[in-house]
């Protein structure tokens, strides 16, 4: 890896990747800042009881009156993993493909960088990028954790949940980033990086609640995220793995057909 | 040094598959080398820089070998610290300053003095601090030609590189490229502008279709001085007076749209014949320009005239 490409990608991509940051969070930060409105409203809870269950089951709405079952189904559940997989596909596509087409990789390329150097040290450069949009709402959930009455989840915990979101969010970014890279296609990479995403979240949710497909669930990249509920029981070390090796195999094919072909001009 | 900088042979480069591909060089044969400065003519889309991009490795080769500085391109950033290159239309990341896009650059080959960056922007008049995304298509062109010169490297390879330079930068940066031949770095050159490369240029090749036509001194092209004119007379003039002219290639008289007519012609070597045969008529207008390098070798071998295909993405 080179350190030069990696701190440098980094910096000129600082404004993008610190307002995903800070939008992210405050998304996070406006919904856990409403539990104390609606963990103690059992009006509310109750309502949500009566849904049907495979309706709650879909909407991870299982025990929603609960800080840990609030937290799962809101502010973990659903609005904050897609931002971040929508950030981390549109930077992975970046990466190289974004580049390639804007006709800008060139120069680079015709530099004494060795193409896979340059591929790696600008995953990692995304894969950081993700880590501070955790960091960052990781320190904001810790922050509003008292005032938002919510000390039923641990700190321990919501790093936990924060640990496996990251991971989520590297997982998608490495698809998209994979995708763009071996293909230099940005469209490719977008389509591809959003039908993970949109069939993941379907595999997790709605598809198991049909019969004899319950098991789908085991296969989505949502479940592995959330499935374990680490708000509840910590990291699921398994799940982990699975966020880890998919994106690595994305990573590394990317990187493999991104040494071997032609680069595009751009246009 | 007993190597050449630059060796083809039978070099083929096809794009996208047998259906819908498209052969870009059909076995290429050419040798630069080192320390010349070589002039790479042609058409558009006739594969300078498919042949450019090659020896970069930004894409490989279908088959035959190619050696850039002795060794093969593929896979070999080593080779790619001794090059610098500048695209015809240089693109670069505008969210930052030409300074640090520089420096940047520069540490991707180990570092640049800052001195040598600030040099070479004085010399070519380019404020530094300024961001690229502000700087208009010339002054970009500039940071272009700063990080292919910056590092003194052995081989330049430079796509149409004045294409957005102003006469005055087109005349330093000839300078750049005559110091750069001087100081023995061998210079690969693709261009269109004719008096730029009769003054760097020691020899140029010319590549039509994806195959070297023909590789000539450029002293001898000087000595026959092209001309291509065009002379608007009030009357009708008498195609056959021009035609049996010296030195008079290309001659066509057309009639003129709003009445008289016009004579378009090739002049070699001197124009005196043509200019006291037109004498005899009425002259409304006179017009002598330098044909394009290409047109002029193309009317010396034969070869007829060339389209004028439209830049295509890939040339």
């Amino acid at each position: 890896m080179s350190i030069t490409v990696f701190r440098k990608y980094l910096t000129d991509n600082r404004r993008g990747f610190l307002g995903w940051a800070l939008a992210i969070t405050a998304v996070a930060a406006m919904y856990s800042s409403m539990w104390p409105l609606m963990g103690g409203n059992s009006g509310l809870a109750s309502a949500i009881n009566s849904f049907p269950q495979s309706m709650r089951d879909a909407f991870h709405l299982q025990d929603y009156g609960t800080a840990p079952g609030y937290f799962g189904s809101t502010v973990f559940g659903l609005l904050v993993p897609i931002l971040l997989a929508v950030f981390a596909v549109g930077a992975g596509t970046k990466a190289i493909a974004g580049d390639e087409e804007a006709g800008t990789l060139d120069l680079v390329l015709a530099h004494p960088v060795r193409r896979t150097w340059l591929a790696a040290s600008r995953w990692l450069a995304v894969l950081a990028a993700v880590v501070v949009v955790g960091v960052v709402l990781l320190l904001a959930e810790l922050a509003v954790r008292v005032p938002a009455e919510f000390t039923a989840i641990s700190p321990a915990h919501l790093s936990a949940m924060t640990f496996q979101l990251v991971l989520f969010g590297c997982c998608f970014a490495s698809i998209a980033f994979g995708i763009g890279a071996g293909t230099g296609r940005r469209m490719y990479a977008v389509v591809g990086g959003a039908y993970v995403t949109v069939a993941a979240y379907l595999c997790d949710s709605f598809l198991p609640q049909i019969n004899g497909l319950h098991w789908i669930q085991y296969y989505s990249p949502f479940y592995w995220y959330l499935g374990g509920e680490p708000l509840k029981n910590g990291i699921q070390w398994m799940h982990c793995a699975l966020l880890v090796g998919l994106g690595l195999v994305f990573a590394a094919a990317g990187i493999w057909g991104f040494n071997r072909r032609d680069l595009s001009q751009g246009s | 040094m007993p190597d050449t900088a630059v060796e083809a042979a039978g070099l083929v480069k096809r794009y996208g598959n047998a259906r819908t591909g498209k052969t870009a060089l059909a076995g290429l044969d050419l040798t630069v080398e080192r320390g010349d400065v070589f002039g790479f003519l042609g058409p558009n889309g006739a594969g300078k820089t498919t042949m450019i991009r090659l020896m970069l490795d930004l894409i490989r080769p279908t088959s035959g070998s190619l050696r850039v500085l002795g060794s093969d391109p593929r896979d070999n950033a080593q080779a790619r610290g001794r090059i610098g290159y500048l695209a015809g239309d240089f693109r670069i990341d505008g969210r930052q300053s030409g300074g640090e896009a520089l420096t940047y650059l520069g540490d991707l080959r180990g570092g640049v003095p800052p001195t040598r960056i600030a040099e070479l922007a004085e010399r070519l008049d380019l404020d530094l601090t300024r961001r690229i995304s502000s700087l208009s298509k010339g002054n970009r062109q500039k940071v272009g030609v700063i990080q292919a010169f910056m590092h003194t490297p052995e081989l330049l390879v430079l796509d149409e590189p004045t294409s957005g330079l102003d006469p005055f930068l087109q005349q330093r940066f000839v300078e750049m490229v005559q110091e750069a031949s001087a100081g023995g770095q061998t210079v690969f050159m693709s261009s269109h502008v004719m008096s730029e490369v009769q003054q760097t240029c020691h020899r140029v090749g010319i590549i039509r279709e994806g195959e070297l036509v023909t590789v000539a001194d450029v002293g001898r092209l000087r000595q026959s001085a092209h001309r291509r004119i065009e002379i608007a007379f009030a009357g009708t003039v008498p195609a056959e007076v021009f035609q049996e002219l010296p030195g008079l290639r290309n001659v066509d008289v057309a009639e003129a749209s709003g009445g008289g007519s016009v004579l378009r012609a090739i002049v070699a070597g001197s124009p005196d014949a043509l200019v006291k045969a037109a004498a005899r008529f009425e002259v409304i207008s006179l017009l002598a320009e330098e044909p394009e390098l290409e047109e002029i070798f193309f009317s010396f071998y034969g070869q007829g005239s060339h389209g004028n295909g439209s830049k295509g993405s890939r040339s």
